[in-house]
């Protein structure tokens, strides 16, 4: 459960890590020191904190137990085993973690998953209504818009949000709303194509 | 089970697709096994000198951590017991089993933990000591003035009597370093089945490479080792060595009896899975006035790392494009203190070709010369180390369709010509080459009572669509529909082939696609063969439901009943094909043509790509939709690697200095066009079944000295140094201002 702030806050982390030397000579150290250093020890390592989170994924209802520390991106394939949205830099940088929350757009490394209380969160498994793919999901088939696959979970799921945005009423202005979603194979003709033909 | 790989359903694009757009189709860090440990590599904090301790007890103290490996704890691995074993290992497979650090973020340990927040956060709690040496090498541009030139000792023709030439060119060009990154991170999963079985999903473009290398490693008969690469989230050359992270999860896998699952950080993947090295090269080119190029000397240095020999030959491609009579080629490799390199898309070709096509297009500008008139009057008539005829070579063709596709007809033919408002507008081409190659690989064909197909093979595909070029080769072959064929690949439990990469992926696989179609058709021959009626194989024609020869409407018969008349529950072939005697008499290779129209733009130094057509001649095009992908995606490669990819490096610490996505600028969607890509398509004779020549790398060859030829002829300003980053051009303009 929730742990309250203790006074620790007061203690920087770096300081602890800085510290650590100290530790390093434990073993050599009697037992009664030992034991106040444990009791040091305990204030500055950053306890780790689980939290309760409860949000729908893919309409699905979710009562989870989060690390404090976990990423949404993480949660998912991690700990829910939805591997479909990938991890391309976990520093948002590349878009390759896209998904849907609450109907917009997220870099899912970037969110911590502890902030998404009661949120709905839409990610490439959820897209397709059962065995009938999404229109995005059937034009990026036909365009070829991929090769190795593994940016096209993010680049379905912002184009998706690009053509709800109104960003797709040209090939310049799809190509714009869509660079920050990196391909490295470079399949850029065949994601465009595929926008543009749901955009119409 | 039917594999991810096949959810055909419906059967628009690639076998694979459905897969891909419905994020089913995993990747090797998406596994899920029972106690799945989380390891996270440490790297060196130094560049040069000697790890002497580590301190791991503060790491330990994190609730979850299980163990922290380096040196100091691991499990004993006999084949690197000792320096002297060690030798026959890379350096990138040895880290745990050295003290000796050579560069920056060097693997120094690997923290385990139950999850990946624990072991991140222990990560950073793990502290060395070092024994560090200042001395070191980092900084290309001056250490290779120490390094000395060496003979290539294939000379041809002389260097002394075209000296005189009434045209040369001499200048020197340069590269930066330059870093794969694909888009999934190298990762690996390992798990003991015993003492003496392995399993592995790992990223690579070679699972029996992995498999043997691991062998190797570990004493084990690779034949007990499964390594599984099914999908594999791009490479561009860094899956074709296995690098630590798979060393590093089988120690661990192996010292703590459960699985372990390494995943490279971003900023990882600039230090621990090779890059293309930084390079240095001169060429000088001589020709006569009537456009003939008499001669070249072609030179190159480039980077590599302290304990691992990597040798790209640069100046290779002064033999292959043109005629030359007279070549002269020396070159050299520099050691640093950086991480190893190894081949990227297009290695050595792409960088040399930087040079060559540069040069020749400054001859033209000094000649004033049609760029596409000297080269097509140049093409080499056979392959020039051989004297070989060309098995089939259209770069000719590729040379006329693109010009007439970008109107070069009506191009300025000196700078400075086209401005609207800020923008200078300009025209450039180039073209690439690359040995068209052909390797040992192998394939297996199931086939059931209803027809249905299986296709094994244990080549993997890394995006190229290797999966649908298949499937279009065994309809081609045995006239079966296309959805009663079913792949599955990447697998060493699968046929051996070999290693995807080289552009010889499609062409080694056709000829085992080829034969084992063959077999299957020379076993059903004998299977519905019978006294009142003979089955020729070659003529056997598989349909929906039935077989039948070709010509003969009426000799059918059902899988049904040929499987039941035969007592069968399947039919199974397997074969293996290599190149053969035709490697002897031709020479091979695919051919690309660039032509390209930039704007340049006079304030803020801008480069925008305005038009790129691609033409390529690679033989037969076995699958056009993603073979025109592979173009296109190697055009948005040589963008970057002209105009924005260079991995900086601190010179004082030999730390990389932005090494992540932020800092290291691949092209993105807005800074290409819409590119343009056409085929010749004509079979290749002899190469293979197929006549497919293989087309991975031949797009990036050539892409960005096109561009620089168009930036030229835009503002008149010759870029000699890559990539052409907005700084640059906006001082180029103050200069000349
Ligand atoms: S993984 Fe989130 S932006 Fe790259
Ligand atoms: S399809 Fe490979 S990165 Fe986009």
């Amino acid at each position: 459960m929730r742990d309250q702030p203790s006074s620790s806050k007061t203690y920087s982390r770096r300081f602890f890590i800085k510290s650590s030397s100290a530790f390093a000579a434990l073993a050599v150290i009697p037992n009664s020191v030992k034991a106040f250093y444990n009791h040091i020890k305990e204030i500055f390592v950053p306890k780790k904190e689980i939290l309760p989170l409860s949000l729908r994924i893919n309409e699905k209802p979710y009562s989870l137990d989060v690390d404090s520390r976990t990423t949404l991106l993480d949660l998912l394939r991690e700990n829910l085993q939805l591997t479909g949205t990938k991890k391309g830099c976990d520093h948002g940088q590349c878009g390759a973690c896209t998904v849907h929350v609450n109907g917009e757009r997220v870099l899912s490394c970037l969110t911590l998953a502890a902030t998404l209380p009661e949120s709905d969160v839409t990610t490439i498994e959820g897209l397709a209504k059962g065995d009938e793919l999404h229109p995005m999901q059937e034009a990026f088939l036909e365009h070829d818009g991929f090769q190795c696959g593994y940016c096209t979970p993010g680049q379905i799921m912002s184009a998706v949000a690009c053509v709800q945005e109104g960003r797709t009423t040209s090939v310049g202005e799809i190509k714009e709303f869509m660079s920050g979603n990196i391909c490295r194979c470079g399949a850029y003709n065949g994601i465009t194509n595929a926008i543009q033909s749901i955009a119409k | 089970m039917v594999k991810p790989f096949n959810i055909l359903s419906n059967r628009k694009g690639r076998v694979e697709g459905k897969a891909k757009v419905t994020g089913k189709a995993l990747y090797s860090a998406e596994y899920e096994l029972p106690k799945l440990a989380h390891g996270v590599l440490v790297g060196s904090t130094i560049t040069n000198g000697k790890i002497i301790g580590i301190d791991t007890s503060i790491a330990k103290e994190i609730p979850g951590v299980i163990d922290v490996l380096s040196y100091w704890n691991k499990p004993n691995i006999a084949a690197l017991e000792n320096a002297e074993k060690r030798k026959d290992f890379p350096i990138h497979h040895t880290f745990f089993h050295t003290t000796k650090i050579d560069f920056n973020d060097q693997p120094i340990a690997l923290v385990v933990a139950e999850t990946l927040e624990d072991a991140s956060f222990a990560a950073s709690l793990v502290k060395a000591q070092y024994e560090e040496n200042k001395d070191m090498d980092i900084d290309f541009d001056n250490v290779r003035k120490r390094v000395d030139l060496n003979d290539m000792k294939d000379d041809r023709g002389s260097s002394s009597n075209w000296q005189n030439a009434p045209h040369i060119v001499d200048q020197e060009y340069e590269i930066a370093m330059e870093v794969h990154n694909p888009m999934e991170m190298h990762a690996t999963i390992a798990q003991w089945d015993s003492a003496n079985s392995l399993r592995v999903y790992d990223k690579s473009q070679g699972v029996n490479a992995v498999q043997n290398n691991l062998g190797a490693l570990f004493n084990l008969d690779p034949k007990n080792i499964r390594v599984t690469s099914e999908f594999v989230g791009g490479g561009f050359g860094s899956g074709l060595n296995m690098w630590f992270n798979t060393v590093a999860a089988s120690l661990a896998a192996k010292q703590l009896n459960r699985p372990v699952k390494v995943v490279l950080t971003r900023p990882q993947m600039f230090t621990m899975v090779g890059y293309r090295p930084e390079s240095w090269q001169r060429v000088k080119i001589g020709a006569a006035t009537d456009g003939k190029l008499l001669g070249v000397i072609h030179q190159s240095k480039h980077t590599k790392s302290q304990n691992h020999h990597f040798s790209e030959g640069i100046t290779a491609i002064a033999h292959k494009v043109y005629g030359f009579e007279n070549v002269q080629r020396n070159a050299t490799t520099v050691p640093l203190h950086l991480s190893s390199p190894t081949w990227m898309r297009g290695p050595g070709d792409s960088t040399g070709t930087f040079g060559v096509e540069s040069a020749i297009d400054e001859l033209c500008y000094k000649m004033d010369v049609d760029p596409v008139d000297i080269r097509m009057k140049n093409i080499a008539p056979y392959e020039m180390q051989t004297g070989n005829p060309w098995s089939s070579h259209f770069l000719d063709e590729c040379l006329q369709r693109g010009a007439e596709t970008i109107g070069w007809e009506n191009r300025p033919t000196k700078p400075l010509q086209l401005k609207e408002g800020n923008w200078y507008t300009g025209y450039g081409m180039a073209v690439g080459l690359w040995n068209a190659m052909r390797r040992h690989a192998g394939a297996s064909i199931e086939m059931d009572k209803k027809g249905n197909l299986v296709i094994r093979t244990a080549m993997t595909d890394i995006g190229t669509g290797t999966g649908e070029a298949i499937v279009n080769m065994a309809h081609e072959f045995l006239g079966i529909p296309r959805e009663k064929i079913k792949i599955e690949l990447g697998d060493s439990i699968h046929p051996k082939a070999v290693t995807q990469g080289g552009s010889w992926g499609l062409s080694s696989l056709s000829g085992a696609i080829a034969a084992a179609s063959t077999a299957l058709k020379e076993k059903l021959a004998t299977y519905a063969s019978t006294n009142d009626q003979q089955w020729k194989a070659a003529s056997i024609v598989l349909g929906e439901n039935e077989i039948s020869m070709q010509g003969k409407p009426d000799q059918k018969v059902t899988y049904a009943s040929l499987f039941t008349k035969n007592n069968l529950d399947t039919i199974m072939v397997e074969e293996y094909s290599s190149a053969g005697e035709e490697r002897e008499k031709y020479g091979f290779c695919s051919s690309a043509a660039h032509f390209y129209r930039v704007k340049v733009h006079a304030l803020t130094g801008q480069v925008k790509m305005d038009r790129m057509v691609i033409v390529v001649d690679a033989g037969t095009i076995v699958n056009p939709q993603a073979a025109a992908n592979q173009i296109i995606g190697a055009g948005v490669g040589g963008v970057g690697m002209a105009l924005t990819e260079k991995q900086e490096v601190d010179i004082n610490s030999g730390r990389l200095v932005g090494n992540d996505f932020a800092g290291y600028h691949v092209a993105v969607n807005a800074d290409v066009p819409l590119i343009e890509v056409s085929f010749i398509d004509k079979p290749d004779p002899h190469i293979n079944p197929m006549g497919a020549k293989g087309l991975g790398e031949v797009g990036l060859i050539g892409a960005a000295p096109a561009i620089t030829n168009a930036i030229y002829n835009a503002i008149g300003v010759r870029f000699r140094k890559l990539p052409v980053t907005p700084d640059k051009v906006t001082s180029s303009f103050n200069s000349s201002a």
